[in-house]
């Protein structure tokens, strides 16, 4: 019998460990500022004056302490879900702009359209397109921390060296000039330097496609509706496909990874990137140009890139003050500056004019180009399985597929992922 | 329920039995002294795998039953996740995807293994601890960073493997985003990487058996074959059935080296059942229906092994 | 293929002088083919181990340049002096020791203790829960890793060591993989002494044990690289940096837009393998001699 009585005599252990464990978890202090925890991305030298701002907003006010962890985007997203599930999580968590749907849908962020009411919380003058990104079904749930299109980065110097001074800001014109940047010397087939690294699947933040289809007049998701089978996309990718397989402007099967390292490497001359190409062209002895994604026959859109952060549910009352408090803090005119010129991104208030960031020529540049940015997925809770069917849209047709079957296919799985 | 005690010494007839604890059979087997032996040797591995293995398994059942993220609201929803399992494309490929895996990594690591270890084993091999150690070592690298090696070796652009074998004429182009190429990679990165400790274990098991036996079938004029085929592969059963369940265990359960080099792509062709209980519990933060695909894996995997391990005692029994 | 163990003893002894002279030469064949062979294939299955090592010596620009190079043209220190100052690695290397270290000494008593239970004590249930802990492995960690992150956080273990090791302390695998070695010794001697009255734990530690120190060794070095090697457990668990083992730590090497330094993850985890390899050296030899000693029955 002892033998049978084991099991429970264990599991009555483990339940009373449990049960003293969960006794002494702790109650809020109740003197002292609020203990806020941070969790953000920002791994370089963006993240440090992010820590600055964050100790600034401590040293303004005596409520609040926010206290900043900094891991990898990709560690946040693997944490989070432990973390929160424990009631162990962070109060204020910044992440990818197409995450935080699916967070928001589970509810693990608060809503904020209280906080965008009032009048000073400073959100009046945002960014629109920014501020779509954190919403789901019209209610925000986050504030963005950064938001920035596609550009176009080209290498100078192997544009004079083809003769090229400017950079192209049409289609055409910009295959003609990959043609024409496509060198294959010892003709083995195998280009040595190709005009343009136009990769096929797991794109810079998934953007490079959504801007083509843009620029071409298509949709993906309209509402609640998947329209990515249409005329116009069909044009486009077929355009696309044609450039890459039939002219060799670009390999075939990258992903944006692998496009970054090609222009970095100096073999391929234009590279649609986020804004991070710039230190790495440098680091890289590549004189770089930055531009506008070129226009389509519709319009010229290009995916942005984008961060937002917002408060979790483990934070209490008071957290969730505080956190608002130091969103607020955060879009202040002078901080929000601040904020622009050290991560290299363009202001999140439209109200802050190029001069003041013109002390950083990529945030300049990249400021130019801020009206042709686009949400990506805006509001779209299973953003993960809609990207990977575009992926595979795309990485069939530029292998050869028909292009009017693979939009179908996409059509019907996308119309399933966001039901 | 009695348990069958291979050497318990044989029962005289309406003999007087000692009362001494003999592990054997016998009603004594239920005395208090040896119910309390037993208690002690178990406890502390009972304990931990009660309350970090058992009890986090019974949590995981539990939430199959609901739409659970892990956090905020759950409810309880049946069976719907299972029959999502079920019906549902993606899942039905990654399971087909996880077959193909453990189909080709199962035969093609034990038989390396066993071909290294039969290697390993002669005596007329020089340097055979050199060896042994050199062909351990692609174990004791983690797979995440063998997957980030084989990837650099595999790149189309900078690859080593496909410069050089372009070199001989042969254009291996973009093996990872190959749909055919795809999945041996895979495999091919998940067998160099096991079958080093496979190998020791074999060795081990080679080891045991005493080489009177091959004596005596040399000196009746046995091949090399037939002495594999009658002494060696026989006396390895017990050793053998252990390896194949790890393996396949090992195999169904594919993830890290997937999860870095192919992501599951290209078109999924790469994606196995614990890549979708990853993405749906932590990409898609639907951790109901992740843990009642980790049980249909374990239903799954159950039924495999228990009939690899009947075959194989079986095969041990007819050995010994 | 497989010629086995030949007796020099039987042959040399039975054989007149003639003989002695091809019986040599076919074994010194013997012995250059199969060293050959085992080399070419042991050379071939070293190259991505060999990437590794020389990857972490080159300079960036030579780690993307085509054409590709093996060897580096030019070696440099670089990605090393990087790894430690970009993340509190000996720090890691520590917690990477404790961590597995931990696990490792706690599973190798948990599990043989609980193996020598299942494979020499006769009890009720026996087989159940022998099934039932084979079926613990059946059952992927990424399914049971937010019930134990929960059940770890309620003991208020989060980001300690106890908290880490703990979950690990007893292990399935350990359990199934001793069990069916000690299955695998005789029975006469612990027979013997139970019939002299000695009780189990004394068999235990005397007889069983001293026997099983290959199937120890191999189990330990088994667990040690497993957990070594760890990354989602880890990870998730410690939410401080300084906590971290190896393996996470070399994750937060990821640069901006997901690119990855590879000379210098090449270096972190040819850092990382040193201690597993020189670990595996020292037991091997060990390994090596009680197999000799205690091999052939």
């Amino acid at each position: 019998m002892m033998k049978r009585a084991l099991p429970a005599l264990a599991t009555a252990g483990a339940v009373a460990l449990l049960l003293a464990g969960c006794s002494g978890s702790s109650a809020p202090a109740s003197d002292g500022p609020a203990e806020i925890t941070f969790w953000h991305g920002y791994t370089e030298a963006d993240g440090k004056v992010l820590d600055q701002i964050v100790a600034d907003f401590n040293a303004s006010q005596q409520k609040y302490k926010i206290t900043t962890e900094t891991k990898t985007w990709a560690v946040i997203d693997d944490t989070l879900l432990p973390a929160l599930s424990s009631k162990e999580g962070p109060q204020i968590v910044a992440m990818p702009a197409e995450r935080m749907p699916v967070y928001a849908d589970r509810g693990a962020f608060a809503d904020l359209s209280d906080f965008y009411a009032s009048s000073d919380s400073n959100t009046a003058d945002l960014v629109p397109q920014a501020v779509d990104m954190v919403k789901v079904g019209g209610t925000p749930y986050g504030v963005p921390t950064g938001f920035v299109p596609l550009a176009m980065f080209y290498n100078k110097s192997l544009f004079s060296a083809a003769g090229i001074t400017e950079a192209p800001t049409t289609w055409d014109a910009w295959v003609a000039d990959a043609k024409k940047l496509t060198v294959d010397e010892n003709g083995d087939g195998t280009p040595e330097q190709y005009g343009v690294a136009i990769p096929d699947h797991a794109t810079v933040a998934n953007g490079l496609w959504p801007s083509l289809l843009l620029s071409g007049g298509g949709q993906i998701v309209d509402g609640d509706k998947a329209v990515i089978d249409s005329p116009e996309n069909a044009k486009t990718i077929q355009y696309w496909t044609d450039a890459i397989t039939k002219d060799k402007i670009s390999p075939t099967g990258l992903d944006g990874i692998a496009a970054d390292q090609l222009f970095s490497s100096g073999k391929a001359a234009m590279h649609v990137g986020g804004p991070w190409m710039a230190s790495i062209a440098k680091d890289n002895n590549i004189d770089y140009g930055i531009a506008a994604i070129p226009a389509g026959p519709a319009e010229q859109a290009a995916s942005a890139i984008g961060v937002a952060m917002g408060v979790t549910e483990s934070a209490d009352d008071a957290q969730r003050a505080g956190a608002e408090a130091f969103f607020s803090y955060f879009f202040q005119k002078d901080v929000a500056t601040k904020w622009s010129l050290a991560s290299g991104w363009p202001p999140l208030r439209t109200d802050i004019p190029l001069s003041d960031v013109s002390s950083n020529p990529v945030v300049a540049a990249l400021s130019e180009i801020a009206p042709t940015g686009r949400a990506l997925l805006p509001g779209v809770v299973n953003s993960t399985d809609v990207i990977s069917d575009i992926d595979e849209l795309t990485q069939k047709a530029v292998a050869g597929g028909n292009v009017d079957e693979l939009l179908a296919t996409a059509q019907t799985k996308i119309q399933q992922a966001i039901e | 329920m009695t348990t069958h005690a291979p050497s318990a010494p044989p029962r005289r007839r309406g003999a007087y039995r000692p009362p001494a604890p003999i592990g054997g059979r016998g009603p004594l087997r239920h005395s208090p002294r040896r119910r309390l032996t037993v208690v002690a040797f178990l406890t502390p591995a009972m304990v931990i795998l009660t309350v970090f293995v058992a009890w986090p398994m019974i949590s995981a059942l539990r939430l199959s039953f609901t739409d659970a993220s892990g956090f905020g609201r759950e409810k309880f929803v049946g069976f719907e996740n299972y029959v999502r399992v079920f019906t549902d494309e993606d899942i039905l490929r990654a399971m087909g995807n996880t077959a193909l895996y453990a189909l080709l990594f199962t035969p093609i690591a034990i038989a390396l293994a066993l071909g290294f270890a039969l290697l390993l084993n002669n005596p007329l091999l020089p340097l055979r601890g050199v060896f042994r150690t050199a062909l351990f070592t692609p174990f004791i690298v983690s797979l995440a960073v063998a997957a980030f090696a084989w990837s650099y070796l595999l790149d189309p652009q900078i690859g080593l493997l496909n410069y050089w074998l372009r070199g001989l004429g042969i254009q291996l182009g973009n093996v990872l985003q190959d749909p055919t190429l795809a999945m041996p990679a895979v495999v091919l990165v998940a067998v160099w990487k096991s079958f080093g400790f496979y190998m020791v274990i074999f060795l081990a098991g080679l080891q045991d058996i005493p080489t009177s036996l091959y004596e005596a079938a040399r000196v009746d004029g046995a091949s090399a074959g037939q002495r594999f085929r009658s002494i060696t592969f026989p006396m390895l059963g017990n050793t053998m059935g252990f390896v194949v369940i790890v393996a396949l265990i090992a195999a169904l359960q594919a993830f890290d080296q997937i999860y870095v080099m192919t992501g599951g792509g290209p078109y999924g062709s790469t994606q196995t059942i614990v890549m979708e209980i990853y993405q749906s519990g932590f990409r898609k933060l639907e951790l109901g229906f992740a843990s009642a695909l980790s049980y249909v894996l374990l239903l799954i995997t159950l039924v495999l092994s228990l009939t690899q391990f009947l075959f194989f005692s079986r095969r041990e029994k007819d050995a010994a | 293929m497989t010629a086995l163990a030949a007796s020099p003893a039987v042959t040399a002894s039975e054989a007149p002088s003639r003989r002695v002279s091809p019986q040599r030469r076919r074994r010194r064949l013997v012995s250059a083919l199969l060293l050959v062979v085992v080399a070419a294939s042991t050379l071939a299955l070293m190259l991505p181990i060999l990437i590794i090592v020389f990857t972490a010596f080159k300079p960036v620009a030579e780690v993307n340049a085509y054409p590709p190079t093996l060897v580096p043209g030019a070696w440099t220190l670089d990605n090393f002096t990087r790894i430690f100052t970009e993340l509190p690695f000996a720090r890691l290397i520590a917690n990477s020791f404790v961590f597995a270290g931990g696990v490792t000494a706690f599973a190798l008593v948990f599990d043989s203790l609980a193996a020598y239970a299942l494979a020499r004590l006769d009890f009720r249930g026996n087989k159940i829960l022998l099934i039932a802990i084979i079926a613990s492995l059946m059952i992927p960690f990424q399914a049971t890793l937010i019930p134990i992150y929960q059940l770890v956080s309620d003991l208020g273990w989060v980001n300690s060591y106890a908290g880490l090791i703990a979950p690990r302390a007893a292990d399935a695998f350990g359990i199934f993989f001793l069990r069916q070695f000690f299955l695998s010794l005789p029975r006469d001697l612990d027979n013997a002494a139970r019939i002299d009255g000695a009780g189990e734990l004394r068999i235990f530690g005397s007889i069983v044990l001293p026997n099983a120190v290959p199937a120890l060794l191999t189990l330990g070095i088994f667990t040690f690289v497993n957990n070594w090697n760890d990354l989602l457990w880890p990870l998730v668990f410690t939410t401080d940096a300084e906590m971290g083992t190896v393996t996470s730590g070399l994750t937060l090497l990821t640069g901006p837009g997901g690119i990855i330094p590879q000379g210098v993850m090449m270096a972190g985890s040819l850092i990382a393998l040193l201690p597993l390899a020189i670990l595996f050296l020292m037991i091997q030899r060990r390994f090596v001699e009680s197999v000799g000693t205690s091999g052939l029955k």
